[in-house]
């Protein structure tokens, strides 16, 4: 499937750029991300969990980011895959100066196979939807400053263990390969206003993409 | 003991496992099934602007959610228009979800699948679709007046018209001494069986194997719809109609959407999907039947003899026509009845309107073609100042007629050729039957007891058992035991009784050793299915002729073992014997044994069988060429045409003048089905359909308002009778069997519903005074029409002197 959108966040180009392309920020913005491992330059291992329906499970998945033209635009390479299924996505992105913020666009195309392909078109954008609404608030919140970052004391041992990681200081630059980043599991705290999620409506075709490798526990908010 | 069963009451054996709660239902399969669970249509005609399902993700436990958008290849074409013909120009049929548009309240827009079916109906409620309404078009005469469509493209709403003609009518009415013309309307029912529809699915990926479980009247065609639809070859699909709680014909129409979506979902998922309809479901989504305007002109002479018959029905034929214009064809070709008509017209013109889909239920259209008929002919006998009983008499077919050709085309594109009967030999049982002469005194008597009674007859011909084919297969095992097996399904008729009877009777074996199969593809490929009164008829002959082909052979083997001639053998009680030669004799179940040259000692019937075994030639294969091992024979039936049965109803109304409540005290029948293989069950079948029948005629309908909304739409409020609005059926029975299956049986299966509307009718009117031209009739209604002034008085109810008054 191919799909479009875009989002507003509150920060330069420069600033979205070094934030969304910094691993120990994504670790901790992807929703349902348990732990980010940079295994080279621009490429990431991840272990995700998702917890809607028949997506629900948990996903080992991989990023490459290719074709970098900072601050403009990048292309994200992801592909995963868990018991329910698998999906291969291709994510062009580009950031362009929208007053004091930044209007990022993305246009993704991407494969799902496996069980979880037999869900159903909604359960799959729906998911993507909310995860994408839950990215964006937490990138605008990380830029905007209004969370305290969780900490992402880099951690020896193998990727994939969730956890709740304790708060520490941390400086948010990606520290070098093999290094492992250990995100939140559970949903970003607070809900979400109006505003990020019509951010987070607007931009869910870039997690449609993604919608079956990275997600949050929808069935542990209530 | 005898084991010729065939005309005794043997006492339904599947009856011990129904009534005490040991039947298998579809919704006693698979408790570990994820569940579906439908969106439907609220409007009955609206675009579908928009499916927001985001908010149904929150429920803990949702799996997956299906709508248009999600069905691709064959199952993203319309459903198929299971019966094409000629004069249905323009047919339609539904998506198994809605594209873009619905139709009529209850079509289904998304179906979500879910850990259990109170967590779907939670996403289902959850689940946003926005709607564009369109006007609604409800009932025959909105139809007909088509100031809105209901498909865009056919303005007329006109989806077909039926047109036969057997002589020049114009020309016959205009020679007619005398002529009526009258319109009369009948109104919607359904076939409400006990249990709904439902549909449960499992998905083998290791052996790419599907087997479905679905409440159908046609598993085989189920099998082959499934199989068309989710482009799986049609031997990796399995179709079984478990324990059917009741069908009554729309559970012949397939493939439900429901049919196909939930082996779709299974497959899809690779787990266990389960769906079962509820009353609402089954009220708003299944089928309907009988609503029709009947525009009537006959001509004839001062005998009362019947010239020219010119009848022009509109039919409503609901929101789409995936089974055709069989019930405007059966209307149209039955009509006519037990009579000769010199000329006959009859034109139908099937309309589309925004509610359920109409197919065949229990008479499929026969109901209203006989309230046509008989009405005319009560209506002739009070023009006339004659007995309704001798108008009847007078057009009646002779017994010396047959066969009778009316010179019209049935159902199944075969003449309508009535092949045998004694039409007024029913009327004379039936007069003595309802003491029909007596219907004087009956009324003083009620009213000197301050009721109004009023009597009432009609006859039917009913052309059962429709080809193309059935079949049957027998088996007989080592331990005796005699396996039957046919395709088509059973909803409770008694078939595991009656194939068992004719089978235990064509072999000579105990009831006992007979076991029968029904509805389930692994056992038999081919079958048509159950509707039409066709079972008796067509798998009835079936299994007697597998049963016959078992007999030669097994007769054949016993001949070598017994060195004798097989003319010379009989089987009775299981054992084949030489005629008047005691002991020299064989049990059937060695023979079983015996017809396979593979014989390792595994039980003791083998043991047995190896001391009559014939050491065999050397020069001879152990298998001849053409024999095959086993105890087996395959047969099918094929008709030439329908068998037409035949019967007469009347019933004696009591009404209250203070509530105008309408009381059946008396309703009699005389029923023909040729011969009778089980004369309990054949009552049975009558009991049913008369109840069906009362309550076409007094209780239900489908109470559609003008958007379209079916306000009665559950048990609390469609009224169907109970034991205590059922009368007591006094039955006599007739028989004129069939020359044309070897069985010489008719079929049985709808007849009790088909004369109810219009004896009832008859009867309301012959106690009012009133005119009855709209059926069903209430209380509330009986007591408006007395009240109208401008209401039509009966020519009797003028000559009487007692009787209602204004």
């Amino acid at each position: 499937m191919n799909l479009d959108g875009s989002a507003v966040l509150h920060a330069d180009p420069d600033r979205v750029w070094a934030v969304i392309t910094d691993p120990a920020v994504l670790a901790r913005t992807i929703p349902g991300c348990e732990s980010l491992e940079q295994v080279g330059d621009d490429q990431y291992k991840m272990q995700v969990a998702v917890g809607v329906g028949a997506i629900r499970g948990s996903y080992a998945g991989e990023v490459r980011l290719s074709d970098q033209e900072r601050p403009s635009s990048y292309v994200m390479h992801a592909s995963g895959a868990g018991a329910p299924g698998n999906v291969r996505a291709t994510v062009t992105i580009n950031l362009e100066p929208d007053g004091d913020g930044t209007t990022l666009t993305y246009s993704a195309d991407a494969v799902v196979g496996g069980p979880v392909a037999g869900v159903g078109q909604r359960m799959i954008t729906g998911v993507a939807k909310r995860m994408a609404g839950q990215f964006f608030t937490a990138i605008d919140a990380e830029l905007t400053g209004t969370v305290v970052p969780i900490a992402t004391a880099p951690s020896a041992g193998t990727a994939g263990r969730p956890s709740t990681a304790a708060l520490s200081e941390t400086e948010g630059h990606a520290p070098a390969g093999g290094r492992v980043f250990t995100g939140r599991v559970a949903a970003p705290s607070g809900a979400v206003d109006l505003r990020s999620l019509a951010v987070g409506a607007a931009a869910g075709g870039l997690f449609t993409a993604l919608g079956v490798v990275i997600g949050y526990r929808l069935g542990r908010r209530r | 003991m005898t084991t010729k069963l065939f005309g005794e009451p043997v006492r339904r054996r599947e009856d011990a496992r129904l009534i005490v709660g040991q039947g298998r239902y579809l919704d006693d399969i698979g408790s570990a099934a994820l569940a579906a669970a439908f969106v439907r249509s609220p409007h009955a005609h609206a675009r579908i602007v928009g499916i927001d399902a985001d908010a149904a993700l929150d429920v803990e436990g949702l799996v997956a959610i299906y709508a248009y958008e999600d069905l691709t290849g064959p199952m993203a074409e319309p459903l198929p228009v299971l019966i094409p013909h000629p004069q249905l120009t323009s047919p339609r049929t539904g998506y198994p979800l809605a594209n873009g548009e619905v139709n009529h309240v209850g079509e289904a827009v998304v179906m979500v699948v879910a850990t259990d079916r109170y967590i779907a109906e939670d996403a289902c409620d959850r689940i946003v679709v926005t709607y564009e309404e369109l006007p609604v078009v409800v009932g025959v005469d909105a139809a007909r007046e088509a100031e809105a469509a209901v498909h865009e493209e056919i303005p007329d709403n006109v989806a077909a018209v039926h047109h036969q003609e057997t002589g020049d009518v114009e020309a016959a009415l205009a020679a007619a001494p005398r002529t009526l013309s009258f319109t009369q309307y009948i109104e919607r029912s359904g076939s409400i069986p006990m249990e709904g529809r439902g549909v449960h699915a499992r998905w083998d990926a290791d052996d790419a194997s599907l087997r479905v479980y679905s409440s159908t009247q046609a598993s085989t065609s189920v099998r082959a719809a499934i199989a068309a639809k989710l482009e799986l070859s049609v031997d990796r699909v399995e179709v079984i109609a478990p324990d059917v709680g009741g069908g009554f014909g729309m559970k012949i129409v397939h493939p439900w959407p429901e049919e196909l979506l939930v082996p779709m979902a299974a497959i899809a998922l690779g787990q266990e999907v389960k769906w079962s309809e509820d009353r609402r479901e089954h009220f708003i989504s299944s089928a309907h039947e009988r609503q029709q305007r009947q525009e009537i002109t006959v001509g004839y002479d001062d005998d009362g003899r019947i010239t020219a018959l010119d009848v022009h029905v509109w039919h409503d034929n609901g929101a789409y026509t995936p089974y055709g214009i069989i019930v405007p064809i059966v209307t149209a070709t039955q009509l006519i009845g037990p009579y000769v008509i010199p000329a006959y017209r009859v034109k139908v013109e099937s309309v589309y309107t925004n509610t359920v889909i109409v197919t065949p239920y229990r008479g499929a259209g026969r109901p209203q073609g006989c309230y046509a008929m008989e009405r005319t002919l009560d209506r002739i006998a009070d023009a006339l100042g004659m007995d309704r009983a001798l108008v009847r008499e007078r057009n009646l077919i002779q017994p010396d007629q047959f066969p009778y050709d009316q010179h019209l085309t049935f159902q199944d594109g075969r003449p309508v050729i009535y092949d045998s009967g004694d039409y007024p030999g029913l009327m004379a049982k039936l007069k003595a039957l309802v003491g029909w002469d007596d219907a004087a005194s009956l009324r003083s008597a009620a009213e000197a007891r301050g009721k109004l009674l009023g009597i009432g007859m009609a006859m039917y011909v009913e052309g059962t058992g429709p080809g193309p084919y059935e079949g049957g297969h027998v088996q007989v095992l080592g331990s005796g035991k005699v396996l039957v097996s046919t395709g088509l399904t059973s909803q409770g008729q008694g078939h595991e009784t009656v194939f068992a009877q004719i089978v235990a009777s064509e072999l000579g074996v105990p009831i006992e050793d007979v076991e029968v199969h029904t509805g389930d593809t692994r056992r038999f490929g081919y079958a048509v299915g159950t509707f039409a009164s066709r079972a008796a008829v067509m798998s009835g002959n079936a299994v007697a002729l597998a049963a016959r082909g078992v007999r030669e052979k097994a007769l054949r083997i016993a001949a070598d073992v017994l060195e004798a001639d097989p003319g010379d053998l009989e089987i009775d009680d299981g054992l084949v014997q030489v005629k008047g030669t005691p002991g020299a004799s064989i049990p059937l179940r060695t023979i079983a044994v015996l017809s396979n040259p593979l014989r390792y000692a595994f039980d003791e019937a083998a043991k047995q069988a190896t001391q009559f075994a014939i050491p065999g030639s050397d020069d001879k294969p152990p298998v001849a060429v053409g024999d095959a091992p086993g105890l087996e024979h395959r047969d099918y039936y094929s008709p030439i045409r329908s068998t037409f049965a035949s019967g007469a109803h009347a019933a004696v109304v009591e009404i209250d003048p203070a509530t105008w409540e309408i009381d059946v005290v008396t309703y009699a029948v005389v029923h023909d089905c040729g011969n009778v293989v089980n004369p309990m069950i054949v009552e049975g079948q009558v009991h049913g359909g008369v109840a069906q029948g009362v309550g076409g005629a007094l209780y239900e309908r489908m109470a559609y308002d003008a958007d379209g909304q079916l306000q009665n739409a559950s048990f609390m409020d469609f009224l169907m009778p109970f034991a205590s609005e059922v009368p007591d059926v006094v039955i006599d029975h007739q028989q004129t069997p069939s020359p044309l299956n070897p069985l010489g049986i008719k079929g049985a299966g709808e007849a009790g519903v088909i004369p109810g509307t219009a004896a009832i009718a008859s009867a309301i009117e012959d106690a009012t005074g009133r005119r009855i031209a709209s059926m069903p009739i209430a209380p509330s209604q009986l007591y408006d029409l007395m009240r109208d002034e401008n209401a039509e008085r009966t020519m009797a109810s003028a000559a009487r002197t007692t009787g209602a008054r204004a």
